[in-house]
């Protein structure tokens, strides 16, 4: 039997070393038509066809990134439709399929901005970019083994957001708006997702220097205001005056713990969030929230796209530019009470209208891998 | 003397008396837990819910099933909001005009539901379900994503109000509990439900035009769900496109944790109070007592498995499905 089974293996490795030889040579034989003509100009597309590939249209925040996608298309004299969105609606499949069908269809003359869904995503997103010679920048999910470096200048970037220190900065406003001392609970968000990981962990950073503060409890809200609104009322009945301070990981749950404190005729307790949506910049200005903090989804999604097509056209080489400005960190802006009416002018009235050829000048420095 | 421990009776109260192990339970542990505070919070949390399964229970009672309240509640809530802003922003302005309207179109979307589940012959499972994403995509639609605030402090006062210590919404809930309970026991429709699922060939056979009974039951679902979407919308002061998440699950689970049967004939609102107290009093109980937020998803889970053992009749059925 041992015999039968070694003269199959050998025999098939053979035939699979036969097959090789042969592809190579075919593949070789095709090559050579374009080794003189082609290859040079292969570096620089004239016209790429220019795509963002993201979750939904069900959020303020995936619609403020395609917003700046749009931007970005039409500082380019074209029309804003001219931006395909590619939706996965939460499916890393669906995303890998609408990718591989867009390079189909454009013949790798594309230029692509892409949240992979989740982080094993990437890797099959950026090789199938690459091996159809288009251009790719990504934002938040990939894994930390995975860098545009060493898939070559076809993968243009990666840019995503540190949330600890902005937690920990939201955490230090609480911690002295409450005194120095007392008690805080911190609702937060669906146990497992990195931000909500962060946000907790910014908290527990700012405890250190805060030795009178306890952090009574942390519970996850799931990013949701009904969800904050219950876990709240729990917390009351099973604190009661000893919560002096909220922590709350994003702007929703915030809107849901007010609304508890509402209820019971509590209106000063100092309140942090995180997010920077509008209402809850309102919140800030009229006191009710302490700080919330800003991502600029909508530069993000201008400058994602932007990286991307600069690149495919060949104004700047991916290559030749440092680290830092191959994998870094997006902008992060504090929103506090004596800067929210400034914030407010600034970002949300008037949409401000950024130069798409500044790639790196908001972003917040080279990521760092733990 | 008739006898007071008789099976049927433990039957009858298991529901109840669930309810009251769980409230002696949690305050064991954490003795706040029994404070007429925490009790305004739980009703507050609970008054929501109860309108949406109250107007499921309708459907469970005729062995239907209703999944498009997520939906709809989203939808109602959303144009509720819209409504009272156009209309001026405040309900003295006005604005009162929206709630008989979103009250109106709730009955509408249940109407069009019963529509195509009868007359399309789609199972109710489906038609309901799809027709619920249809009200997601429609908020969706409205609001681009985006949270409608509407802060007027008369219509809120259904949240900041007490009477008695409980606010307002609590004795509004109430109130269309006790419109319901009329509805199921003193009315023609009320005892259709029953007849159609406890046997539905006996009820056509016997003169009951069936169809019409279902649409209807469906319609007046729709009409609780709107109301449950106001006193969403007075809860939290806002409506967008998930305000009615996490309603199909919590108002399933607590129609059925109060002892109303899947399979349709039995049970009734008084259970759905029950169930829906149930299920607000383990939420809130599981915080209070401090469980590790990992277990609550499990603990909820084996309660729930625990309170249907207790509560359901099973033997009374030949079978499961």
């Amino acid at each position: 039997m041992s015999t039968f089974i070694k003269d199959f293996i050998e025999r098939e490795t053979v035939n699979r070393r036969n097959f090789l030889l042969a592809t190579a040579a075919g593949m070789g034989a095709m090559a050579v038509p374009f080794a003189f003509g082609g290859g040079a100009a292969r570096a620089a597309i004239s016209d790429p066809a220019i795509a963002w590939s993201y979750r939904d249209r069900a959020s303020a925040y995936w619609n403020s990134v395609v917003s700046g996608g749009e931007a970005f298309v039409e500082s380019l004299g074209k029309s804003k439709d001219s931006l395909v969105s590619l939706i996965n609606e939460g499916s890393s499949e669906k995303s890998l399929a609408d990718i591989k069908a867009f390079l189909a269809k454009t013949g790798g003359k594309c230029a692509i901005a892409c949240d992979a869904n989740d982080s094993p995503n990437a890797r099959p997103v950026v090789e199938a970019v690459r091996d159809a010679g288009a251009y790719i920048s990504t934002i938040w999910n990939k894994t930390d083994d995975l860098h545009p470096w060493d898939i070559g200048d076809n993968y243009v970037s990666h840019m995503t957001w540190s949330d600890e220190k902005p937690a920990e900065q939201t955490a230090r406003i609480l911690f002295d708006a409450m005194g120095g001392k007392g008690g805080v609970v911190h609702l937060g968000g669906i146990a497992a997702n990195n931000p909500a990981i962060e946000r907790l962990n910014g908290l527990k950073n700012a405890l250190k220097d805060f030795p009178d503060i306890q952090l009574l409890d942390a519970q996850p809200a799931d990013w949701d205001t009904t969800k904050g609104t219950e876990l709240m009322a729990s917390f009351l009945t099973r604190f009661g005056d000893k919560i002096t301070g909220v922590h709350c990981a994003n702007d929703n749950i915030a809107y849901g713990v007010i609304e508890a404190l509402r209820a019971e005729g509590i209106e000063n307790m100092p309140i942090v969030a995180y997010d920077g949506n509008p209402e809850a910049v309102k919140l800030v200005m009229d006191g009710k929230l302490l700080a919330t903090v800003f991502t600029n989804p909508h530069w993000g999604g201008g400058i994602t796209a932007a990286l991307a097509y600069y690149a495919a056209t060949g104004a700047f080489k991916p290559s030749e530019e440092p680290k830092e400005h191959r994998e870094f960190y997006g902008p992060t802006v504090l929103v506090t009470k004596k800067d929210a009416a400034d914030f407010k002018a600034k970002y949300l009235d008037a949409v401000p209208s950024y130069n798409w050829k500044d790639f790196w000048g908001p972003s917040n420095g080279q990521i760092k891998y733990k | 003397m008739p006898r007071i421990l008789t099976r049927e009776n433990a039957i009858r109260w298991a529901p109840f008396m669930v309810l009251l192990a769980l409230i002696v339970l949690f305050t064991a542990i954490n003795p706040s837990f029994l404070s007429q505070r925490n009790f305004a919070r739980i009703a507050i949390a609970a008054a929501p819910a109860l309108m949406v399964a109250v107007g499921v229970t309708f459907i469970i009672v005729m062995g239907s099933i209703d999944l498009s309240m997520e939906g709809v509640v989203s939808l109602t809530a959303v144009l509720f909001c819209f409504l009272m802003l156009a209309l001026g922003g405040t309900l003295a302005s006005g604005g009162w005009v929206a709630i008989p309207v979103i009250l109106a179109v709730g009955a509408a979307i249940g109407l069009v539901n019963g529509f195509i589940h009868v007359k399309l012959k789609i199972p109710s499972f489906m038609a309901s379900l799809a027709l619920g994403f249809v009200g997601t995509g429609a908020a969706i639609l409205l609001t681009g994503g985006d949270i409608v605030k509407f802060n007027d402090p008369t219509f809120r006062a259904l949240l900041t109000w007490r009477i008695l210590g409980f606010p307002l919404m609590v004795y509004v809930a109430g109130l269309c509990l006790v419109l319901a309970w009329f509805i199921q026991s003193h009315t023609r429709l009320g005892r259709y439900f029953y007849a159609v699922g406890g046997g539905e060939e006996l009820a056509h056979a016997s003169g009951v035009r069936v169809q019409h009974v279902r649409m209807a039951g469906f319609s007046l679902a729709g009409f609780f769900y709107a109301i449950a979407a106001i006193l969403q919308v007075a809860k939290l002061g806002q409506a967008e496109s998930v305000t009615g998440s996490n309603f199909m699950f919590m108002s399933i689970t607590s129609v059925v944790v109060g002892g109303v049967a899947l399979w349709g004939g039995i049970g009734g609102v008084w259970n759905t109070l029950v169930g829906v107290l149930i299920v607000a009093v383990i939420n809130n109980g599981m915080v209070v007592i401090g469980l590790p937020d990992f277990l609550q998803a499990a603990v909820l889970g084996l309660l729930v498995i625990i309170a249907v053992i207790l509560s359901t009749d099973r033997r009374a059925v030949a079978f499961v499905k």
